[in-house]
C-alpha cells in the first residue's frame, strides 16, 4: 500500500476507486462501508456469465475533512466501465441518505455551529452510466440519486469529482450536472452520449471518436471550465482534489449554491442563453466557443499545462 | 572455338518506354506535372498488360492516391499485372486483383489485408510469387523483379520532378533506382509542388511524372505505443530482459520490435536500467523508427545514435532538434531509408528483440495464423544469425562463446552469434497460448498452398526466449532435446509447458540455461507501471520539452 | 453461460501466515482479478475459491495456485478470487502483490 504522502502525491487519474476514496478525506479518517469482505456482489451478473466484484464496483464510506464528516462514493471504471447496477446504485443512494441523516443529527446536537460540522457528499464519478446487464435497476438508481440530491439541497453540499479514465457519461452525466460543485482535473470528461455512440449515430464526418483531441475539446475539463460547467480545475494529484474538497466543506452554503448550473428558474434561463448562443453561432468546434468567450488563441489552450491554462483562460461570464 | 554473337536490338526497353511516353504526352502540363484528374488516363497510357508494377506501400507511407487510380483503369486495356511491392496495406492493393487488373503478387508484408490474400489465393484470384523479407525483395528489384512502372509517394516535388521524400523516405530510393535504371517509368504522387525543395532526395531525371495528390499521402503512426496501455506483466518481462539479457551480454547495438514489450523496456532504461547502473554500457546504437517511447531514454543520455527505417508521425520536430542522435539532412529534417536500415539490422546489430505470437518446442517462432497470409517484413533478416558478419563485439562474442555446439560445428575458429530474443507470454489475451506443439504456420501453408511454412524466426537462430516464467538461454544447450526441455521449462501452463519434466527444469536452472525472475534477483512485486519513466503520451510530450507532437488519436487533452 | 466456481484446498509448509485479519487487492477489470485474503485456522492449509467466466482452465488454476502456495509457503489463509479473463502471469503477480499487502505493516 502507498504511504499517505505517496497517495496524496499520486495521480488521481491512475488511482483506483479505493485509493481515491482514502485520499480525498483527511489522513486515516476513512472507514469503508460495505467493504469487500461483506461481499455485496451483483446477483444478476453471474447468471449472465459476467465476472463480479466484491464491492460491485463502488467504494462507499465516511471520512472527515476537518470537522466535516464526508460521505464518499467512488466508482471503479475498470469494473464494467463503472456502470451503475442494482447493488452499487443502492450503495450510492444509501450513502447520500446517510449524509442527510448525519446532517439531521448534527443539527440537533450542534444547533449553533452546524456550518462548522456540516456534512459533505463527495462522489468520484468514473462511469458510462447504466449497467446494461441490469438496466432497470440501474435506471432506478439514477432516479433515486437525483431524488436524494433534492433532499440534500441547501443542507448537505454535493461535490462531483471527475478525473478518471472512463470519464462521466450516460445518465451519470446528468447526475454530475445536478450536483452543487464540479471539480475536475485536465483528464476529466463529462458528457451524455459517449463519443463512440455519437460517431455510430451521426457518422464519422460529424464526430470522429478516434480523434481523441476532438473528444477532449468537446467533453474535457478545459472546455467544461471555460463554459462554467466545471467550478474547479485542479492538477492531477489526489491531494489537490482533497484540498479543494476541504475548501468547499468550509464554505458558506450560499457560496456553494452560487456554483450550481441547474436547479432554479434563473439557472434554467442562463442555460437557455447558452443554447441560443450555440444556435446563433453554429460552431464547428469547441474552439469557436472559446474564442467567443475571449480566448484569442483558442488552439493554444489544449497544449497548455493546467497551471498555464488557469493563468490565461477567459471563461464565460455568469450573470 | 568461334563465338557467334546473336543479332538483336539492345535497347528495346528504352524504345518501349519512349513509345509509352509519347502516348502519355497529352497529359503532361508544365515540366513533369500531370493533373490529378488525368491520372487514370496516364496509367492506361504507360502501363501495359503483364507489366511488373510497384505501388509504394511501406508499413507507414502509402502512395494511396495512385493505388486508388490504378483500380480505376480499364481492365480491357490494363490486365494481368504482376504487382511487386513490399507492403500490401490498403484495400486497393487487393482490389486490383478483384477487378482483374492484376494477377500475380510478390510482397514482403501485409497487415490488414492478410485475410483477404488468403481468401483470394483459395479463390484463384491471385497468384502468389513469394513472401519475402524486405531486403530479399529489394534485392530482387535489382535482379528478376524489376518494376516496369513504379507508383511512388513523396512529400514535395518541383516541376522538374526533383523529389523531397524527407522524414518519410523509407522505400522510395530503392524502388525508383531499380525502376528507372532499367528504363522503367516512375510516377510520383506528391503532397505539394513547390518552386524550391528543402533538399533533393531523388533527382528529377529519375522521375517521369508528378501528380499533386488531392489529399496528402496516408501515413500510419505504426510505432507509437501509448504507455498508458503497458501492463504490469510487460513491465516484469522488461525487467527480466534488461537484467537477464541487456546487462548480461552488454548489448550495445540493437533493434526493438514494434510491440508494447519493447516499448516497456525503452521506458525502463531511465528507471530500472539506471538503478542497475547500465547507462553507457547498453542500448547505445539503435536501428529503429523514431519511437516516441524512446524519448525518455534519449533525454537522459542513454542513446548515442538512432537510424530509422521510416519516420513516425509527430516526431518530426523532436528528431530535427536532436541531430546528434538522428540522421538529419543539411536542411534540418531527417532522412530515413528502409534498405540501409535493414542492412544494418541484418549485419551489424548485436541483438534483435521483439514479441511473437507462437513458439514451438524447437524454438521456431511465428506470428502467422491459420487464415492470414501476412509475411514478416524485416523480422527474419534481423532475427537471424548473419553468416556474413565479420566484426566482433562484446555481446556477439559472448553469445558465440556460450554456444553449446561450437566445437562440433565451428572447430577451433572463434566466432560470435547474434542475439535473437523473443518475448512471449505463456498466455495472451483471451487465454490464447503462446507456446504450441505445432505452429499455425503449418495449417496456413496447407490452406494457402505455400511451398514452405511461414516461420518468422527459425529455431536455430533463436537464442533467447523470455516469458514471465523465466528466460531460456538456448545457445547454451548441447542438443535438440535440451533445447526443447529449456523451452518447455519456461512455457508455464501451456500444453508445451505442461510436458516439462520438473527434474530436468531444475537441472537446467542449475546450469544457467533457464533463469527465473527469482534466479535473476528480481522482486516481482516491483513489476508495476510505476517502473515506467512515462505513463502516458502526455508524459512523453513533457519529456520531449514539447517537441513531440502526437497525432490526435493519441491525445488525451 | 453462468460463472464457474472453482474450489481448491492446498497443503502448505505454512512457513508464513498473513498479518491482517483480512486484506483485499486488485480490481476485476478485463484481463485482471481481485484477491480477498482472510486469516483462518486451517491447520496450515490454504483454501481457494475462484469465480470466473472462463471455462476449461480448472487444471491451470489449480497448478497456478499450488505454485503460489509452494513458492511463498503461505498457510492458514482463505483466498477468494473474482477473475475476468486474467492470464496466468497476471494471476500470479496479483497473488504475490496481494500477499505483500496482507503481510505489510501499516505504513506511514
Amino acid at each position: 500500500m502507498k504511504s499517505w504522502a505517496g497517495l496524496e502525491n499520486s495521480s488521481f487519474f491512475d488511482a483506483s476507486a479505493r485509493e481515491r476514496a482514502l485520499g480525498m478525506v483527511d489522513k486515516g479518517t476513512f472507514t469503508e462501508l460495505l467493504n469487500p469482505l461483506d461481499r455485496y456482489c451483483s446477483p444478476h451478473l453471474p447468471v449472465l456469465g459476467t465476472a463480479v466484484e466484491f464491492d460491485d464496483g463502488i467504494v462507499t464510506g465516511v471520512g472527515l475533512l476537518g470537522k466535516h464528516p464526508v460521505f464518499v462514493v467512488s466508482m471503479e471504471g475498470k469494473f464494467i466501465g463503472g456502470a451503475i447496477g442494482e447493488v452499487n446504485g443502492a450503495k450510492m443512494v444509501s450513502t447520500i441518505r446517510l449524509a442527510l441523516k448525519a446532517a439531521k443529527s448534527i443539527k440537533e446536537k450542534h444547533p449553533n455551529d452546524y456550518d462548522d460540522r456540516r456534512p459533505l457528499v463527495a462522489i468520484s464519478f468514473e462511469t458510462g452510466g447504466v449497467r446494461l446487464h441490469e438496466a432497470n435497476a440501474g435506471l432506478l438508481a439514477h432516479a433515486e440519486v437525483m431524488d436524494a440530491f433534492q433532499d440534500c439541497r441547501g443542507t448537505v453540499p454535493i461535490v462531483a469529482v471527475v478525473g478518471s479514465k472512463v470519464g462521466c457519461f450516460g445518465g451519470m452525466g446528468f447526475v454530475a450536472a445536478a450536483t452543487d460543485v464540479i471539480v475536475m482535473n485536465e483528464e476529466g470528461r463529462i458528457g451524455l452520449t459517449g463519443p463512440e455512440v455519437i460517431e455510430q449515430e451521426m457518422g464519422k464526418e460529424e464526430f470522429d471518436a478516434s480523434d481523441k483531441a476532438l473528444v477532449y475539446r468537446t467533453t474535457g475539463a478545459k472546455h467544461k471550465y471555460i463554459i462554467q460547467d466545471c467550478n474547479y480545475l485542479v492538477e492531477d494529484r489526489v491531494g489537490d482534489f482533497h484540498n479543494v474538497l476541504a475548501e468547499v466543506a468550509d464554505m458558506p452554503m450560499a457560496e456553494i449554491e452560487k456554483m450550481r448550473r441547474i436547479g432554479s428558474l434563473k439557472l434554467v434561463q442562463e442555460q437557455q442563453e447558452l443554447v441560443k448562443l450555440v444556435g446563433d453561432m453554429q460552431p464547428k468546434d469547441s474552439m469557436d466557443i472559446w474564442k467567443h468567450f475571449g480566448n484569442k488563441k483558442p488552439e493554444a489552450l489544449p497544449e497548455m499545462s493546467t497551471a498555464e491554462f488557469l493563468k490565461v483562460v477567459k471563461r464565460r461570464k455568469r450573470p | 572455338m568461334e563465338y557467334k554473337g546473336i543479332t538483336r536490338e539492345w535497347d528495346t526497353r528504352k524504345k518501349d518506354a519512349l513509345e509509352r511516353a509519347k502516348k502519355a504526352a497529352p497529359y503532361v502540363k508544365e515540366g513533369k506535372i500531370v493533373d490529378a484528374k488525368d491520372t487514370v488516363a496516364l496509367m492506361e497510357a504507360v502501363i501495359k498488360p503483364f507489366d511488373k508494377v510497384n505501388i509504394e506501400g511501406n508499413n507507414q507511407k502509402q502512395a494511396d492516391f495512385l493505388a486508388k487510380c490504378l483500380c480505376q483503369v480499364d481492365p480491357a486495356k490494363v490486365h494481368d499485372l504482376h504487382m511487386v511491392q513490399s507492403v500490401v496495406a490498403l484495400p486497393e492493393h487487393l482490389d486490383v486483383f478483384e477487378k482483374g487488373i492484376a494477377k500475380k503478387l510478390d510482397m514482403s508484408f501485409s497487415g490488414a489485408q492478410a485475410g483477404r490474400i488468403s481468401q483470394f489465393l483459395q479463390e484463384g484470384k491471385l497468384e502468389l510469387g513469394a513472401i519475402h523479407t524486405y531486403l530479399e525483395l529489394y534485392g530482387r528489384y535489382f535482379l528478376d523483379l524489376t518494376p516496369r512502372v513504379a507508383l511512388v509517394a513523396a512529400t514535395m516535388a518541383d516541376k522538374d520532378g526533383n523529389l523531397y521524400t524527407g522524414f518519410s523516405t523509407e522505400d522510395t530510393p530503392a524502388i525508383v533506382e531499380a525502376t528507372k535504371f532499367r528504363q522503367g517509368i516512375v510516377i510520383v504522387q506528391v503532397n505539394e509542388i513547390v518552386d524550391k525543395l528543402p533538399r533533393v532526395d531523388i533527382p528529377g531525371d529519375w522521375v517521369d511524372y508528378i501528380i499533386k495528390s488531392p489529399k496528402p499521402f496516408y501515413i500510419e503512426p505504426l510505432f507509437t505505443r501509448d504507455p498508458a496501455l503497458i501492463t504490469d506483466a510487460q513491465v516484469l518481462k522488461g525487467m527480466m530482459a534488461i537484467k537477464g539479457i541487456y546487462a548480461e551480454y552488454q548489448v550495445e547495438s540493437l533493434n526493438h520490435g514494434i510491440g508494447f514489450d519493447t516499448a516497456a523496456i525503452e521506458l525502463m532504461l531511465p528507471t530500472y536500467g539506471e538503478e542497475l547502473g547500465l547507462k553507457g554500457k547498453i542500448c547505445k546504437n539503435f536501428i529503429l523508427n523514431p519511437h516516441p517511447s524512446l524519448i525518455p531514454a534519449i533525454e537522459t543520455g542513454w542513446v548515442e545514435s538512432v537510424y530509422c527505417f521510416g519516420g513516425e508521425l509527430g516526431m518530426e520536430d523532436y528528431v530535427a532538434a536532436r541531430s546528434d542522435i538522428f540522421f538529419v539532412g543539411p536542411d534540418g529534417s531527417m532522412r530515413s531509408n528502409r534498405a540501409f536500415s535493414q542492412t544494418a539490422g541484418h549485419y551489424a546489430i548485436d541483438m534483435f528483440i521483439g514479441g511473437t505470437l507462437q513458439v514451438d518446442p524447437y524454438g521456431n517462432s511465428s506470428t502467422a495464423t491459420a487464415n492470414r497470409v501476412a509475411g514478416f517484413g524485416g523480422a527474419p533478416n534481423m532475427g537471424c544469425d548473419p553468416k556474413g558478419r565479420r566484426h566482433a563485439s562484446h555481446a556477439w562474442l559472448k553469445c558465440g562463446e556460450e554456444y553449446g555446439l561450437k566445437e562440433e560445428l565451428w572447430g577451433p575458429v572463434r566466432r560470435g552469434k547474434r542475439l535473437v530474443v523473443q518475448l512471449a507470454e505463456t498466455f495472451r489475451e483471451k487465454l490464447a497460448p503462446g507456446f504450441v506443439e505445432e505452429l499455425d504456420a503449418f495449417i496456413l501453408a496447407k490452406n494457402a498452398n505455400l511451398p514452405i511454412e511461414p516461420v518468422m524466426i527459425y529455431g536455430d537462430d533463436m537464442t533467447h526466449i523470455i516469458t514471465e516464467e523465466g528466460i531460456a538461454y538456448l545457445p547454451k544447450c548441447r542438443c535438440m532435446a535440451e533445447r526443447t526441455a529449456a523451452i518447455r521449462g519456461i512455457a508455464g501452463f501451456t500444453e508445451v509447458g505442461m510436458k516439462a519434466d520438473p527434474k530436468e527444469t531444475k537441472r537446467l536452472r542449475e546450469l544457467g540455461i533457464i533463469k527465473t525472475a527469482a534466479d535473476l534477483g528480481i522482486d516481482i512485486t516491483r513489476a508495476t507501471r510505476d517502473m515506467l519513466a512515462a505513463k502516458n503520451v502526455y508524459d512523453l510530450v513533457v519529456w520531449s520539452k514539447g517537441l513531440y507532437n502526437p497525432p490526435a488519436r493519441f491525445r488525451s487533452w | 453461460m453462468a460463472l464457474e466456481i472453482l474450489e481448491f484446498e492446498f497443503k502448505s509448509a505454512a512457513t508464513q501466515g498473513i498479518n491482517k485479519e483480512w486484506s483485499h487487492f486488485g480490481v476485476t477489470g478485463s484481463g485482471d482479478l481481485e484477491v480477498l485474503m482472510e486469516k483462518k485456522d486451517l491447520g496450515g492449509a490454504v483454501k481457494a475459491k475462484v469465480v470466473t467466466p472462463v471455462k476449461g482452465f480448472d487444471a491451470v488454476w489449480e497448478k497456478m495456485l499450488g505454485k503460489f502456495v509452494d513458492d511463498t509457503g503461505v498457510g492458514n489463509v482463505s483466498i477468494e478470487i473474482n477473475d475476468d479473463n486474467a492470464t496466468p502471469i497476471v494471476v500470479y503477480v496479483r497473488l504475490r502483490q496481494a500477499l505483500a499487502e496482507a503481510t505489510a505493516k501499516e505504513v506511514e
